[in-house]
């Protein structure tokens, strides 16, 4: 089964929302729960990125890439960039995987490389 | 609304204190109503973000009225992340002009290094988006290491320029003794010279080692007075004009420009508006340089330069002490150090100095109107205060 991140629709006006959100942005909609799990594209571009040295003390790395990506269908993702030399502009693809192992929890979340 | 006046200051050294968190707080109220001559406080307003994480106590504001023997004003903690100082002088701000209350004593402490660097970088970083943002690493660093690198690509900032915002705040840092570092720096050592590849690594490039603020214990505290008592004190009278708060979306991706600060200009324009004065009548300006980006960023959002042109006012040093808007004499969040709770409190401590006329050796040319602005999350809740002196 592969993992899917989740954008949120809300159903008077459509505006789509990431992350959730318990009230729409666009239309003000507030009847809770009025929101439909739309999965998230894995394509976009790579808006910016930093490579982190300074690291939470769970991270068992020297660096970790992190960026913001618009995907294809606008909405923008924060995620964990796997690419050896990133560049603004450039098109990505993204897999849900385990970003954070903290104790005995791991967290999934989008990791992009080079499309 | 009654007017309110800054009627009393007073600061604790930044950087490594060796003494509880509570007098960290208490002690600047002590100093600040030495200055006003004031015995007695309404109400105590303590600004502090990581008392309980970091500090593993709580109630602290309880704890600091009753050590000052201040019982039984109200007191309470405010906690808006890196802006709690700046929101905790707002709600002072509305307690004396609703005229509730006459006296307000606001503090802000924090004691950060009780915990080493990186748990205090993640102590900060809790501020961040937990599902969409914490979950991959992400800390306050590298939320500014990615705004840096979409500003550079836009805009055209260098490292050069965000190591001249380092080198000026920690050379006006030399000239503050409370502040945190009095390490002069120069652009060869930093970024020049060969050790500069040991001497600054980078921390989330493309921001390195002295484009960071460092981590500090510290308190400062403001007095907010009505007119009549601030007559009575005979200091200077420094009116605390305008007050504006804006706030933005939790993650940072989801802003619409991605080199944007619009809670920065927002907030700016909400004081400028309350104050009846406008960004060209600044004299000097304490801002928000957690990051060295930040600060060139927020002098264009707050109105001073145009969007993009920041860093080529800097380049023409109109930012120096002796330039045509001083900005961070104190030395900033860079020089001076970042307590967070107690920031936007020391921000406001030192435009009351300037415009009193009493910052000494680093004080400005006969300024009269005084900003600060207070940058809490990246960007997603920021307090803007404008400071008139009036005689």
């Amino acid at each position: 089964m592969s993992r899917e991140i989740y954008a949120y629709r809300c159903r008077k006006c459509g505006h789509l929302h990431y992350p959730y959100r318990m009230v729409c942005a666009e239309c003000g909609e507030n009847e809770h729960n009025e929101f439909d799990p739309v999965p998230l594209p894995k394509s976009g571009t790579l808006l910016t990125f930093t490579d982190l040295y300074a690291l939470p003390a769970d991270f068992e790395v020297p660096k970790l890439g992190l960026g913001i990506v618009e995907l294809e269908n606008g909405i923008r993702i924060t995620g964990q960039i796997a690419v050896a030399e990133p560049r603004i502009g450039m098109k990505v693809r993204g897999e849900v995987e385990v970003v954070r192992t903290e104790a005995y929890d791991s967290y999934y979340g989008m990791v992009f490389r080079e499309a | 609304m009654r007017d309110v006046y800054a009627v009393g200051i007073g600061i604790t050294s930044f950087g490594r204190l060796e003494y509880p968190l509570s007098e960290i707080a208490a002690y600047p109220v002590m100093m600040a109503l030495r200055d006003s001559g004031l015995r007695e406080v309404d109400q105590l307003y303590v600004a502090n973000m990581g008392s309980g994480r970091v500090n593993h106590q709580t109630g602290l504001a309880s704890a600091v009225v009753d050590t000052l023997s201040l019982t039984p004003a109200g007191a309470e903690v405010i906690e808006n992340g890196p802006a709690s100082g700046a929101s905790a002088l707002k709600q002072g701000f509305f307690a004396v002009a609703s005229g509730v209350h006459d006296v307000v004593a606001v503090t802000g402490a924090e004691r950060m290094r009780e915990v080493n660097n990186l748990e205090a970088t993640e102590f900060v970083a809790t501020l961040t988006h937990p599902i969409a943002e914490s979950i991959y690493g992400v800390t306050l660093p590298s939320l500014a290491g990615m705004f840096t690198r979409a500003y550079m690509e836009k805009y055209g900032v260098t490292s050069r320029h965000l190591a001249m915002v380092a080198v000026k705040n920690q050379n006006n840092a030399l000239l503050n003794e409370f502040a945190h570092l009095h390490q002069e720096i120069s652009i060869e050592g930093i970024l020049d010279s060969p050790e500069s590849m040991t001497n600054n690594p980078f921390v989330a490039d493309p921001l390195r080692f002295f484009d960071c603020c460092p981590v500090s214990d510290g308190g400062a505290c403001v007095i907010l007075a009505s007119r009549e008592v601030a007559e009575k004190t005979g200091r200077p009278l420094v009116r605390l004009a305008g007050v504006g708060q804006a706030t933005d979306t939790h993650c940072v991706h989801e802003r619409e420009e991605p080199t944007d600060l619009l809670a920065v200009r927002r907030a700016a324009k909400a004081a400028f508006q309350m104050a009846g004065v406008g960004p060209s009548d600044v004299d000097v300006a304490e801002l928000h340089d957690a990051f060295t980006i930040l600060e060139i960023v927020e002098s264009e959002e707050a109105g001073f330069f145009k969007k993009g042109e920041g860093h080529l006012a800097l380049e023409r040093g109109e930012t120096q002490r002796d330039g045509r808007l001083p900005i961070n004499v104190s030395g900033g969040l860079k020089g001076r150090g970042h307590p967070v709770g107690a920031t936007g409190i020391a921000q406001a401590h030192e435009i009351v100095l300037e415009l009193r006329g009493e910052a000494g050796e680093r004080q400005v040319e006969d300024p009269k109107v005084g900003f600060t602005c207070n940058f809490g999350g990246f960007g997603n809740n920021v307090v803007c205060l404008v400071f008139r002196r009036e005689n």
